[in-house]
């Protein structure tokens, strides 16, 4: 079993700056449309 | 005029149905068979199960919808295909058994033109002794075990207010288990819940999956640009683990659920118990159990269907090592191999191999992650098959079948963490090709480009918007056919 305190010696845990950045409201709606971009076009190589 | 039956009403024969009427003129019908009345958009069941949503809100009543569109409902469960008729008649036709209150069990016969195969699974609790709401564990498969977990999720916050301290467990609960992106869900939305509860330091929170790693969710894992690295979807998903203080245990393949009390064996071929509270534990996945029968009214099954119950359809079935498995041997129309008028979609077609590398533990259990095939993928395949049906009505058996094969398309996934619109999270994750394809792609499996994947409120927003969305297109309101599958 991996618990959180051994785990962390190999697993990547995300600064305090990453997870501003996963909240923050204006630099998120950029990622917002970003990611609907990319996922369309995916969707449409999908339906092709 | 033609018949075409569609056995199901889920993601895959749901979007077949309003396919075919759309394209196909009045004289033909279309009639669904389905044992709901309620048509279900399982991904929101995850916030059923922590009684952020009602049962109506991922639910609508399907005859009204079924009426406006011209489709012919039947409220019963397939249990018979007879694909060369009887000996009375080469009219092939499937035998229902009715689930309508009054009507229970009243058995009907229903010719067909076109057949399509859209049942689903089977939740096959009884793979593993003490799985399921029956036993003891819970699960979120269907909207009234979510519901279920939610009150009990309800009583632990409670109990945890008064102090108590509980172990809570999610995951799958057998070794060939699949939607392990479901398990991902529960367990992130859960451990918010009891943050936003306030009673976070009394919960002891575990993962237990029948994944070799974390974040290989059946598709044997992601490779994702991040940062300038190509890394794993392990170290994307353990990261979010160790972020919000998640144990977990991967490899292992539940063996019973006692009372209070998990028993396991892990990848090493080690017994391990596990004492939890509350257990939430998805089941493995099987045909539902169709019967197939020939003119002459024998039993046919085995030749229609793999020993999973699920159908056999335009796959390469040979059985090869890991190694040798190619994209191609997915199936692309999904017809059967037999019968050129029966058609399997969604998680009712058999697939031809895992996609995660399957794994035995020493003991010679096996631990082998099913491969996911709902979602997008399932509405493409129904849609690839309602076009192939409507072209070959309309313009005769010659019509070539529209193609739409896992190792030729991808998949969008959105995984919540946590539903609040500032303070939420979702994975947002795409990945092109669902199926690997080492020869298109050699070294990653996938198209870099197509495969990505973010942790952020931005994919809550996206999983929120596409809950309704997709709602809106069952329900077959204006436009729904512009709302890509």
């Amino acid at each position: 079993m991996s618990t959180p305190s051994d785990a962390i010696k190999y697993a990547m845990k995300p600064s305090r700056w990453v997870l501003f950045w996963r909240t923050f409201f204006p630099y998120q709606l950029y990622r917002f449309i970003w990611i609907n971009l990319r996922m369309l076009r995916m969707i449409f190589k999908s339906h092709q | 005029m033609a018949r075409v039956v569609i056995l199901g009403a889920g993601i895959s024969g749901h979007t077949a149905a309003l396919v075919l009427r759309r394209r196909l003129s009045r004289e033909h019908e279309v009639l669904v068979v389905t044992p709901n009345r309620q048509w279900n958009w399982i991904p929101s069941n995850i916030w059923v199960g922590v009684g952020l949503m009602k049962k109506e809100d991922v639910t609508f009543e399907l005859k009204p919808v079924y009426d406006r569109q011209g489709i012919t409902l039947r409220q019963a469960r397939a249990v018979e295909i007879h694909p060369e008729g009887s000996a009375d008649s080469s009219k092939p036709f499937v035998t229902i058994e009715s689930t309508e209150a009054g009507k229970e069990g009243s058995r009907e016969e229903i010719s067909y033109d076109y057949l399509i195969n859209a049942t689903g699974p089977k939740l096959n609790f009884g793979a593993t002794p003490g799985l399921g709401p029956d036993g003891n564990s819970l699960s979120v498969c269907t909207y009234g075990h979510a519901e279920q977990a939610a009150q009990e999720l309800a009583a632990g916050i409670e109990r945890m207010k008064n102090g108590e301290k509980l172990t809570f467990v999610v995951g799958t609960g057998h070794g060939t288990c699949t939607c392990e992106g479901a398990a991902f869900e529960y367990i992130f939305n859960l451990e918010f819940e009891i943050r936003r509860a306030g009673v976070r330091n009394n919960a002891r929170i575990v993962m237990l999956t029948n994944e070799a790693e974390l974040g290989d969710f059946g598709v044997d894992g992601l490779q994702l640009e991040r940062g300038g690295y190509v890394i794993p979807s392990k170290a994307f998903a353990e990261s979010l683990f160790v972020e919000r203080g998640v144990e977990w245990i991967t490899g292992a393949h539940v063996q019973k659920v006692e009372p209070n009390q998990v028993f396991y064996e892990t990848l090493d071929g080690e017994s391990h118990s596990l004492a939890f509270d509350f257990a939430m534990l998805l089941p493995p996945f099987t045909g539902v159990g169709l019967k197939a029968f020939d003119k002459a009214g024998a039993d046919i099954s085995s030749t229609v269907f793999m020993p999973n119950q699920f159908m056999k359809v335009d796959a390469d079935y040979t059985p090869k090592p890991y190694e040798d498995w190619k994209a191609t041997d997915w199936p692309s129309t999904y017809q059967s191999p037999r019968y050129p008028n029966v058609f399997a979609v969604g998680i009712a077609f058999a697939p031809p191999h895992q996609l995660s590398r399957p794994r035995k533990t020493k003991n010679g259990t096996v631990i082998a992650p099913a491969p996911p095939r709902t979602g997008m993928p399932s509405g493409i395949m129904g849609r690839a098959v309602a076009m192939s049906i409507a072209d070959r009505i309309e313009k005769g058996d010659d019509a070539p079948l529209h193609r739409a094969s896992m190792g030729t398309m991808g998949a969008a996934c959105v995984a919540s963490a946590g539903s609040s619109f500032l303070r939420g999270s979702a994975a947002s994750m795409t990945m092109y090709p669902v199926v690997p394809d080492y020869e298109r792609f050699p070294q990653h499996g996938r198209d870099l480009g197509l495969t990505f994947g973010e942790l952020g409120s931005a994919g809550h927003w996206i999983k929120r918007i596409l809950h309704s969305m997709f709602i809106y297109k069952a329900k077959a309101r204006f436009g729904w056919w512009l709302i890509p599958e």
